[in-house]
């Protein structure tokens, strides 16, 4: 039976046990896992929007995850420290969905798809390979990291299904 | 936390008192039915402790709801929802005419609309009172499980603290027996500006 770690919204965890789990539900909010299978370290982080507009380094431990690069930046520094090697991290994610549709094409409620855009570039930045996703679309979803197997499960409540990337 | 419990308390009548005079008399009117109310609870809450405010009733249940964000010299979210199924109810009682496909558009239409005048009513009292200014988007409809309205919602409104301050509001219809859920959502920072 696995540990499951449940990752609120805004943060991040990082596991070195391959008997943990990590599990969060995304929205508009995308779920990025970052991962080095051989050296047995893996992190989760919810993120809620897409840059940090003042450059400031978070003070809440806590919310480090809500921002796409604070929480990568994060991420990658706390994974190398626990034992990965930078050149074997990969990445998955899930969410970024547009929740809400309105009748005229404003931008608003766009914040999903800005999610997963500034995601995509500040895996590129640092050179970490996106192996696989499941963004975009209007339904919430569960996701759950697998640092055993490196899978990234994925279920929805409405739309009734489960996915495996 | 930062707001202590007397400023929630003050927010608490504050909202009341708009509700009462302006948001009650536009939904009477819009469903030609006495209207009754209530604010459950006004309370700050960390975004990481969304599941508090989530119940086994809204977990379970397919909710129709419309999204409205409000900016200007004041900021707030205001997310309107009830179950799919009396929404249907809902819409076929402003339109005078039974709904009988789920998927006719004209549904998330007319509930977009109910979000828009309640959302208004609110604003405007807001304004007639403080003098501020305050514009409202365009209304976001959507049908899903309340956790990911929610989630979606504390996303776009996102403020910086991590805390916001939360209003729920249940309005029903007491010859239909419909029940509206209204959230409303506003920066701690920003509830002096109210009270």
């Amino acid at each position: 039976m696995k540990h499951v770690i449940e990752i609120k919204m805004g943060c991040l965890e990082i596991i070195t046990n391959e008997t943990e789990e990590l599990k969060t539900f995304v929205g508009s909010c995308v779920a990025i896992c970052l991962f080095d299978l051989v050296s047995h370290v893996a992190g989760m982080a919810h993120v809620m929007l897409p840059r940090k507009s003042d450059g400031k380094q978070s003070a809440i431990k806590n919310d480090i995850g809500k921002y796409a690069d604070e929480a990568l930046s994060y991420m990658i520094c706390d994974m190398i420290q626990k034992g990965a090697d930078p050149k074997r991290i990969k990445a998955k994610m899930a969410g970024g969905a547009t929740i809400f549709a309105h009748e005229s094409e404003t931008g608003l409620f766009n914040v999903g798809p800005r999610n997963v855009i500034s995601l995509k570039q500040i895996l590129k930045e640092n050179n970490i390979p996106l192996v696989s996703e499941d963004t975009g679309e209007n339904f919430g979803r569960w996701v759950r990291f697998d640092l055993n197997s490196g899978t990234m499960i994925i279920t929805s409540n409405l739309k009734k299904f489960e996915k495996i990337i | 936390m930062s707001t202590n419990y007397n400023d929630l308390q003050k927010l608490n009548s504050v909202l009341d008192s708009f509700i009462v005079h302006k948001t009650i008399p536009a939904l009477g009117t819009m469903l030609g039915e006495i209207i009754m109310h209530s604010i459950k609870k006004t309370h700050e809450m960390s975004i990481t402790n969304l599941d508090l405010i989530i119940s086994d009733l809204e977990e379970m249940n397919v909710m129709s709801a419309v999204y409205i964000k409000c900016d200007g010299d004041l900021h707030m979210g205001a997310l309107l929802y009830l179950p799919e199924n009396e929404s249907k109810t809902l819409a076929s009682k402003l339109l005078g005419r039974t709904i009988l496909n789920e998927l006719e558009g004209i549904t998330p239409s007319s509930i977009s609309e109910i979000g828009n005048i309640l959302t208004a009513s609110i604003i405007n009292a807001i304004s007639d009172n403080t003098g501020y200014k305050i514009y409202s988007s365009v209304p976001g409809y959507a049908v899903e499980f309340f956790r990911t309205l929610l989630e979606a919602v504390v996303s776009d409104f996102g403020n910086e603290s991590g805390a916001l301050i939360v209003s729920h509001v249940e309005f029903h219809g007491l010859k239909s027996g419909i029940m509206v859920h209204m959230l409303l959502i506003q920066n701690p920072s920003e509830v002096k500006l109210m009270i």
